[in-house]
């Protein structure tokens, strides 16, 4: 007997004796016969069925495609079917949807106005960010961006915060849902409350998954069918999620969702801030973590290249003993990593400073797409010359790889074009990377020189942000 | 009383545009809107029924042979492996079921069995846990692998094309390649079906609702009248739910074995390899000139794949032979029967690729001849159709081109590379665009009650292009009603038969259909009042004929019901029907990464009257969006081992998202048509995509000076042929 228990469209719900890891999707739709949440994809890529899960924290978007139920315990949960009022009235998202077409085949639609009503909720009026997430194949999107805008000045409508009420009022510090006559059962999955219990269990059950925002481990269940037990579910490890900032440098829990990452690094390194601007969508930003990111490993993720072209240091842990190691020195080939067994990401540290870093993403689509190469460059100049050069790749080799012979030629160098030149030539030292669908090997390792050139430029004061050009 | 209308003869009377209420042609809002916004419109998926069972399609692990075996799986109601089980979709219009029969697999991927069972969950495993054995068949995959098959009424030639080549001013004589493309419709393929007996009720997302009954009653083998089919709203068609797919058939299959409802829907997978896949094309375009720019050949050769046997072969020369002027000309179409899932008809099928490449060829042209690409254009629009002499239902390219180049500032295009922002190069592209017109055999029924409000019954879809409220608006112009005071129910068999939702021919056809029901209701109304119909004038409510006004529901004691029946006639042949337009597009292509971003397109179009802006215009925004993505993003691949669908889910390919549309703007020119009936409106929901990615294309040569011809111009090809 196991037991979860939410709000769901403004009321308390308990679910018994369900799979950790049944998907809130399915569960909606089959169980509860909620069908404005639609199936379009099964793996996050769509957003058709977005819903909002408000905690003591605030309100996001997520998709509920990869979400687990034991993931929303003690959260609310408010789908298409809960974004008008009480008497039908409609949101402001809603109406402005229908005035300005926003809707035509209209199997999108539930997922946008949750998106909409989200990022209304939130006062987001980056609005081509906030549905980046969301496809549609109909409109052509600008009828539901002008839909947005037109909704964005008009006041929340009071239904809307109801939610946040209920998780502060119902959470007590200790995070447990505090539902009418207490937790009847356990939780399906272990709930680990901090990084100690974490470290007891996983010790103890080292074959365990651990399942942070699920945005990738979604995915093994919905399309690889596999049994994942046991789980443990790691959302509700504060300490964790912590940013601490340390004069020097950072220490950045692995719990952090790329979306608190962007909030918080976005202002300090602008460049990195618009790289995760670009880091899938916002409903997967709000889920995924930094250390999910770190730790499985994959070879185009575009968190650890500028991690370590920051010159990041990885926390591990394993029962009461930690170590830690160069970010770079973790990844040791494809999807095969320095992590022992029971041993999890605690935390990463970076410099609190870095003027010349930059980081360059390039996909065939621009939002929510996979990097074909993802560049992230962070030279020192002192007095004219390079003493310091970290570049770093993703997608260009099995895991994410420093460009040792690059930088080694760069250091000691004046900072000019023909040190760029000469440099980008060892660059094919460095990596032999792969062709696939994203890319061929020969633009991979052009576009990796030419991103070395476009970033002299850039340290030079020529303009190269692509947000010129944004549509 | 029906009234019938075969189209014979051009209508000039406009009567439309006689009538009072004013609702036609309004930007009005979607009537069914709110409950799209709520999540009350249910599609297929989302129906549910009692002691209903859920069943999920298992597909085919090798690229051609037999199924030598099929498992059993423990949990399940039933793993069914039945002989009338589609082994690929019916292409649209066809009354037949399609080639059944899975114990034979024709491509990787198809569907082979069904597993049922009591949850989604269980039905999900156990399809993943059956063991499928086969005898394997090896089997071309590839165009080039196979020599193609000539068919002889596809080919065509006029006058001497070589000769004209060999003594042009200028020529052009380059391959392009365009890549499988996918209609990737946001509602994956779904359907519920339930039996009463010997009839069954399939609730499932399909376009034609008419022509998808003939072919289930054909694949069930069972009477037409037995077989019932709901289609309320529909998530998105592009094509690729024209005719029945292999989910609807093994629903009701499965339920008629087990007596009670089956759910079966497609994971996203599942649709990118079943539903009909737009072939990918091989395009030797010849062009001749002479120092003027006048055309003198034209020479457009296609090869295109599908599975042996299928009868489609995407149309890619359709527009050809009537779009510009030459005396050589030489069309030549070929086949290469290969084992990569069906091809079938993809928004636009013919013009989408075929339209675009001839444009990015004719901008190559001009290139070589020195002369702007919309001159080149306007030099060569012929006055009546070449080859047949017919005149043109309606021509208005060269007024789409000059209004186009107008409004878009044309004249501030700069030569290729000489614009250079930041590390942007930006150009310009223009095309042209043209799509084939046609009509449908449709049929609705209106009823005007005695309190005053009207109900349009037809089985007509609306797969997001508007169909209910336009529906609406003729039912409410023509009877003077107020919108509000019409039902418009669609998307059931059991109402009149319409053309259903394909070919752009939907809205002029069904739309004829309900203007003729009302036209019917109008003669009764007006006998009522004691005058001819051509006097009465029906608003608000409220008809008038000369001095006398009553309030219909003062005067209708019993309901009047009006019947529409349209069939295409002699216009289909006596002239050369077709829309017209200009694209224009801006572009940013970086010169360290090759990325393409689009700027702004502008879009110009005369489809005849515009029933509805606001609707029309979202389908032509749509459609130059589908037009971005094939000039950037959009590429099945196929393993060229055993064929098999790579990019089969919407991560890999890559549909625009927000931030790869940028402003697009529409402009409508006014026009009627009066070759397409009384409504003289003309198709819209493909002319947007006809030609779009060529503008697109050819402003990234004007930017970068680079020409993509191996669709879609992803950075690597850019970067590849980009000087630094």
């Amino acid at each position: 007997m196991s037991q979860i228990a939410f709000h769901l469209n403004g009321a308390p719900v308990r679910v018994s004796d369900e799979a950790p890891t049944r998907t809130l999707l399915d569960w909606l739709r089959e169980s509860r016969g909620l069908t404005g949440t639609k199936e379009g994809c099964n793996e996050g890529d769509c957003g058709a069925c977005t819903v909002m899960v408000t905690d003591a924290t605030g309100s996001r978007a997520l998709n509920a495609c990869i979400l687990f139920l034991p993931q929303l315990h003690g959260k609310a949960v408010r789908t298409v079917e809960g974004i008008a009022g009480p008497k039908g009235e409609p949101h402001p998202v809603q109406q402005a949807m229908v005035d300005h077409h926003g809707s035509q085949c209209g199997f999108c639609t539930p997922g946008f106005i949750v998106s909409m009503a989200c990022a209304h909720l939130n006062g987001a009026t980056d609005h081509d960010d906030q549905l980046a997430g969301n496809l549609c194949r109909c409109t052509g999107y600008a009828p539901i961006i002008r839909a947005a805008k037109a909704a964005q000045t008009a006041p929340v409508p009071d239904w809307m915060t109801t939610d946040l009420d209920i998780t502060c009022s119902q959470i007590s510090p200790g995070g447990e849902a505090a539902g009418r006559g207490g937790q009847a059962a356990p939780l399906p999955g272990f709930h680990p409350r901090s990084s100690d219990d974490l470290a007891q269990w996983y010790l103890a059950n080292p074959d365990a998954t651990l399942i942070a925002g699920a945005t990738d481990v979604g995915l093994w269940v919905t399309k690889q069918l596999r049994d994942l037990s046991p789980v443990a579910f790691l959302s509700g490890i504060t300490d964790l999620q912590q940013i601490e900032d340390h004069g020097d440098t950072l220490r950045i829990g692995a719990g952090v969702t790329i979306a608190a990452l962007r909030a918080a690094l976005g202002p300090r390194f602008p460049s990195f801030g618009e790289l995760l601007r670009r880091y899938s969508s916002e409903q997967v930003r709000n889920a995924a973590t930094i250390g999910g990111n770190i730790a499985n490993g994959s070879p185009i993720g575009d968190g650890p290249p500028a991690l370590i072209a920051l010159g990041a240091t990885l926390h591990l842990r394993r029962g009461d003993a930690r170590r830690e190691m160069p970010l770079e020195d973790f990844f040791i080939e494809y999807r095969k990593q320095d992590r022992q067994p029971g041993e999890f990401v605690e935390a990463v540290t970076i410099p609190a400073q870095a003027p010349n870093l930059r980081c360059y993403k390039l996909s065939k689509r621009f939002d929510q797409d996979i990097s074909a190469v993802c560049g992230c460059f962070n030279l020192i100049v002192t007095d004219g010359l390079i003493t310091s050069a970290r570049i770093a790749f993703g997608g260009m080799a099995g895991t994410p790889k420093r460009s040792a012979t690059v930088e080694a030629a760069l250091i000691g160098q004046p900072l000019t074009p023909a040190t760029a030149e000469a440099a980008a030539a060892l660059m094919a030292q460095d990596f032999a990377p792969l062709s696939d669908m994203r890319a061929s090997a020969a633009y991979r390792l052009t576009t990796a020189q030419n991103m070395l050139r476009r970033y002299m430029h850039d340290l030079a004061g020529v303009p190269v942000s692509v947000l010129e050009v944004r549509a | 009383m029906t009234q019938h209308l075969k189209v014979d003869a051009p209508d000039h009377e406009s009567r439309l545009d006689q009538m009072a209420q004013g609702v036609l042609g309004e930007p009005v809002s979607r009537s069914e809107g709110q409950h799209k916004i709520t999540g009350g419109a249910t599609y297929a998926a989302d129906a549910g029924a009692e002691g209903m069972a859920y069943g999920v399609l298992v597909q085919a692990s090798v690229s051609a042979g037999r199924v030598t075996e099929i498992g059993e799986v423990p949990g399940v109601l039933a793993v069914i492996h039945d002989p009338r089980m589609l082994r690929r979709a019916a292409q649209g219009m066809s009354t037949e079921g399609p080639d059944a029969g899975p114990q034979q697999v024709d491509f990787m991927g198809q569907s082979v069995a069904l597993v049922v069972a009591e949850s989604l969950e269980v039905a999900q495993a156990a399809a993943h846990a059956l063991q499928v054995r086969y005898e394997a068949r090896q089997v071309p995959v590839m165009p080039d692998a196979v020599d193609p098959e000539v068919p002889e009424d596809k080919q065509s030639a006029t006058g001497d094309l070589d000769a004209a080549m060999r003594d042009a001013a200028f020529r052009v004589d380059q391959v392009w390649h365009t890549p499988s493309q996918a209609a990737a419709a946001m509602e994956p393929h779904a359907a519920v079906a339930q039996w009463a007996g010997d009839c069954v009720t399939i609730r499932a997302g399909l376009q034609m609702l008419g022509f998808c009954r003939e072919q289930m009653a054909d694949a069930l083998g069972i009477d037409v009248g037995q077989v019932r089919l709901l289609a309320p709203y529909v998530g998105g068609g592009f094509g690729s739910k024209l005719g029945i797919n292999a989910e609807a058939v093994a629903a009701a299959i499965a339920s008629r074995q087990l007596g009670r409802p089956v759910k079966v829907v497609m994971s996203r997978p599942q649709v990118f390899d079943l539903a009909h896949r737009r072939s990918e094309t091989t395009q030797r375009l010849r062009l001749a000139c002479d120092s003027n720019g006048v055309l003198s050949g034209v020479g457009h050769e296609a090869l295109v794949s599908n599975l042996p046997g299928s009868e489609f072969s995407e149309p890619v020369t359709q527009a050809t032979p009537f779009t510009y002027d030459a005396a050589n000309r030489q069309i030549v179409h070929k086949i290469a029967r290969i084992h990569r899932s069906c091809a079938g008809s993809v928004r636009a099928p013919g013009e989408a690729v075929g339209v675009t490449v001839f444009e990015c060829a004719l901008d190559e042209l001009a290139e070589a001849a020195g002369i702007d690409p919309v001159e080149l254009r306007l030099r060569n629009i012929p006055e009546m159709e070449p080859g047949t002499g017919r005149p043109f239902s309606s021509h208005k390219l060269a007024e789409a081109l000059r209004e186009g180049a107008e409004r878009f500032g044309w004249a501030d295009r700069v030569a290729p590379r000489a614009r250079l922002e930041g590390e942007w190069y930006i150009g310009m592209g223009v095309a042209s665009a043209v799509r084939v017109n046609s009509l449908v055999e449709s049929r609705a029924r209106v009823t005007l009650t005695p309190q005053g409000r009207a109900i349009v019954e037809t089985d007509m879809t609306d797969i997001g292009t508007g169909t209910y409220t336009i529906l609406g608006q003729i039912a409410a112009e023509t009877l003077g009603l107020d919108l509000a005071g019409v039902d418009v129910k669609l998307g059931d068999t059991d109402f009149p038969r319409a053309s259903g939702s394909g070919g752009s021919f939907g809205a002029a056809s069904s739309g004829t259909s309900v203007y003729l029901a009302c036209a019917e209701i109008r003669d009764k109304i007006a006998d009522m009042m004691g005058c001819a119909e051509a006097g009465l004038t029906l608003q608000d409510g409220t008809a008038r004929c000369g001095n006398i006004v009553r309030r219909l529901d003062d005067i209708i004691r019993t309901p009047l019901v009006g019947d529409g029946h349209l069939e295409p006639g002699k216009t289909e042949d006596s002239v050369r029907q077709a829309t017209w337009g200009s694209h224009w597009a801006e572009v940013a292509v970086n010169r360290w990464t090759g990325e393409t971003r689009v700027r702004r397109m502008l879009g110009v179009f005369a489809c005849g009257r515009v029933l509805n802006h606001k609707t029309a215009r979202s389908q032509c925004l749509g459609g130059m969006t589908f037009g971005i993505g094939m000039a950037l993003t959009e590429a099945m691949e196929h393993d060229p081992r055993d064929g098999h669908m790579v990019t089969r889910d919407l991560a890999e390919y890559h549909i625009p998202c927000h931030a790869d549309v940028p402003h697009i703007e529409v402009h409508f020119l006014t026009e009627r048509d009066a070759y397409v009936g009384p409504l003289q409106a003309k198709g819209l929901g493909e002319l947007g995509i006809c030609g779009a990615g060529a503008a697109v294309l050819n402003a990234i040569h004007n930017a970068c000076g680079v020409r993509v011809r191996n669709l879609p111009a992803t950075p690597d090809k850019i970067i590849a042929e980009l000087e630094i």
